[in-house]
């Protein structure tokens, strides 16, 4: 690991110039980051866009010349890059999830840890405000212990291919909801068994209206209900949750009018990319999560999201994936890792 | 016409005497005669129903019933539905039975054979049917076009005004069996009766952790064609919350998303005396609609809706519910 200098900029390299690269890029550079970008795709775009950033022309270059790597790409590509990075001993943010499977993610988990550089998973939602109030008060027993838990998230489908190949992106549980899934956790506490469903207004292709479901009962008792869309471009990203506990309960939707609300898209989806939700209104939850990190990489308190629950996250989708399958409830493997 | 309710057990019954008096064609009886079986402090019997502005009062319900009333709403504990609705139907009286319909599919199905046999109509409560909210959603349905998924809550305070609601037997369950049966009922009517192919539940009892049911349950659904939902039916809400639940539906289709909340129209503020926040409902409900069609089913001689048809469809999804729930499978 190389030693990073508190009087030095910290200088990141990422990979991938997608939806997230765009959120995170602004993000480190206000964390006043140097950043390095490389991508198969759209690499000078990206540092055009934002005016600010050098583009590397291979992942070896890209690697050699920072300190930090922020891993933006499609998930099938997580593990050989964080692999690589730790092996040159080199920090690491990956875009969540960590990796398709739990024993990859596991290995990815190992593999920094053996080669003593952090590794924090891009669970962001933990950083949305909403949530970050809705966990301190939870933390601080405003609504005793969670009992039954709900949360939603709901947004265009992604247009990039890669998200609708499930071999790429692990389905909408594993790519979108296990945002979700990791909040329940970390509000609930582990995860026992879960129950999956889908359903898809056009299986096989890369355009139909999907809709999955995970009931998950936790260790301690509480149960919770996680759903997720990928709806029709245009459609507007709106997510929620209602967290009753055995003294209260807290609740928000970030589409507020109540009584009957319909949204039927637009026709074309006016080329804007919905992949991510509008925090104009907020300090960015990229820039509240890449600044913690930031001070990590420096050595600084560990963040709220470590590479274990990454791990764990994956877990919980993954059994969400072979319930799908099999039908029926699926336990939810013990972490191997400590969290 | 005249209509009789057959107990004050259920606390709706005091809205549809209060409505029922309002019909101008309505003559209204009410016999309540198992209130003085009720828990101390529980309201009841002729004072009650006297309080209530009731006028005629029968001590029994065969006294009731030979009063001739043209059709009866039944407002007993849930595991007495099946009995009073055979006397009824005996009497040749017109059935509109608070839900669910029964504790047990068993007894729905006597019911509905009763009734038949009677040749009288079989009806049961589902007011949210009959809300603006819920024929607003209807009216929205074609913009939505092929529907994919469904995600309905409802939440509600665990009920304390009649201690039955939380009775195992008389009840026949808690949250599970109080408020699943709702959102089975609109998504009958948006799914056109189908019943699901597949019914998980999972259920537990932390909050208000004394009571004798269940007071949380979430259910996951798959219905023919693929389409997906989720209940909530969790007694969630707290004792003093400003109101006492709600509920909600999401209806995803291929074309749109359209959500409904069926009781979020209130006015919002604060009185600072008693440091609590204000809540003004002004919402109507469907309470009233659904005893018209009552009514009007009976003086025009036709089926009413929600029949009892498809009150056992949606009992028998609480049924599917509290059995993946003993053995953690789908059922």
């Amino acid at each position: 690991m190389i030693p990073i200098g508190t009087d030095t900029r910290l200088r990141v390299g990422m990979v991938g110039a997608g939806g997230i690269a765009n959120a995170h890029l602004p993000a480190w550079l206000h964390a006043g980051a140097e950043v390095v970008v490389h991508s198969l795709h759209g690499g000078h775009d990206l540092v055009a866009r934002h005016g600010a950033g050098e583009v590397a022309a291979s992942l070896d270059e890209l690697i050699a010349r920072v300190d930090v790597v922020d891993v933006c790409t499609p998930t099938d590509t997580h593990p050989e890059i964080v692999f690589a990075a730790a092996a040159a001993g080199r920090h690491v943010l990956c875009e969540k999830p960590l990796a398709l499977d739990p024993a990859t993610a596991e290995a990815m988990a190992r593999a920094c840890a053996a080669a003593g550089v952090q590794l924090y998973p891009g669970h962001v939602v933990r950083y949305f405000p909403e949530y970050v109030a809705l966990q301190a008060a939870v933390a601080e027993g405003a609504i005793g212990t969670p009992a039954v838990l709900r949360f939603d998230r709901c947004g265009a489908r992604p247009h990039r291919a890669w998200f609708a190949d499930p071999a790429r992106s692990g389905g909408i549980i594993m790519d979108q909801m296990i945002h979700d899934l990791d909040f329940a956790r970390w509000l609930a506490g582990e995860v026992e068994t879960v129950h999956a469903r889908v359903s898809d207004s056009a299986p096989g292709t890369p355009t139909g209206v999907v809709s999955a479901h995970v009931v998950a009962r936790h260790r301690g008792g509480a149960i919770s209900t996680v759903t997720g869309t990928w709806a029709r471009p245009g459609t507007r990203f709106r997510y929620g949750f209602h967290v009753a506990g055995t003294d209260g309960l807290l609740s928000h939707d970030s589409a507020a009018d109540p009584s009957l609300r319909t949204d039927t898209g637009a026709p074309t989806d006016g080329g804007g990319d919905r992949l991510l939700p509008d925090v104009s209104l907020v300090e960015s939850p990229f820039v509240a999560e890449i600044r913690e990190f930031a001070a990590a990489f420096r050595g600084g308190p560990a963040p709220r999201v470590s590479a274990a629950d990454g791990v764990a996250a994956v877990r919980i989708a993954a059994a969400a994936n072979a319930s799908l399958a099999s039908g029926r409830p699926e336990a939810v493997e013990p972490a191997e890792v400590a969290a | 016409m005249r209509i009789g309710v057959m107990s004050l057990a259920h606390l709706h019954a005091v809205g549809y005497v209060g409505l029922l008096s309002g019909f101008a064609d309505v003559e209204l009886a009410v016999a309540d005669p198992d209130a003085a079986q009720r828990p101390p402090g529980e309201s009841g019997g002729r004072a009650f129903a006297e309080r209530l502005g009731v006028t005629r009062y029968f001590d029994s319900y065969a006294d009731l019933l030979d009063w001739g009333p043209d059709g009866v709403v039944i407002c007993s504990e849930n595991s007495r539905h099946r009995e009073l609705t055979e006397l009824a139907a005996a009497a040749g009286a017109h059935v509109l039975c608070e839900k669910p319909m029964a504790t047990t599919v068993a007894d729905g199905e006597a019911m509905l054979a009763a009734c038949a046999a009677a040749g009288v109509h079989l009806m049961i409560a589902y007011p949210v049917r009959f809300s603006r909210q819920f024929r607003a959603l209807q009216a929205a349905l074609p913009a939505l076009g092929r529907l994919v998924a469904a995600a309905g809550t409802n939440n509600g305070v665990l009920p304390t005004a009649r201690a039955w609601f939380a009775d195992p037997v008389l009840a026949g369950g808690g949250a599970v069996m109080d408020h699943t049966v709702h959102l089975a009922d609109l998504l009958d009517v948006v799914l056109d009766g189908a019943e699901p192919e597949s019914v998980h539940a999972v259920a537990n009892k932390m909050i208000n952790a004394t009571a004798r049911v269940e007071t949380g349950g979430q259910i996951s659904l798959r219905y023919p064609g693929g389409v997906i939902a989720t209940i909530d039916c969790s007694w969630s809400v707290p004792e003093h919350y400003p109101t006492w639940g709600g509920l909600t539906m999401r209806l995803v289709g291929e074309d749109g998303i359209a959500d409904m909340d069926a009781f979020a129209q209130a006015v919002l503020g604060f009185r600072e005396s008693t440091r609590s926040p204000l809540r003004l409902d002004y919402g109507t409900g469907g309470d009233g609609a659904m005893l018209a069609e009552f009514v009007s089913a009976i003086r025009e001689g036709r089926r009413p809706q929600p029949d009892g048809e498809s009150g056992l469809r949606s009992l028998r999804v609480v049924a599917r519910a509290y059995e993946s729930v003993r053995t953690g499978a789908p059922a």
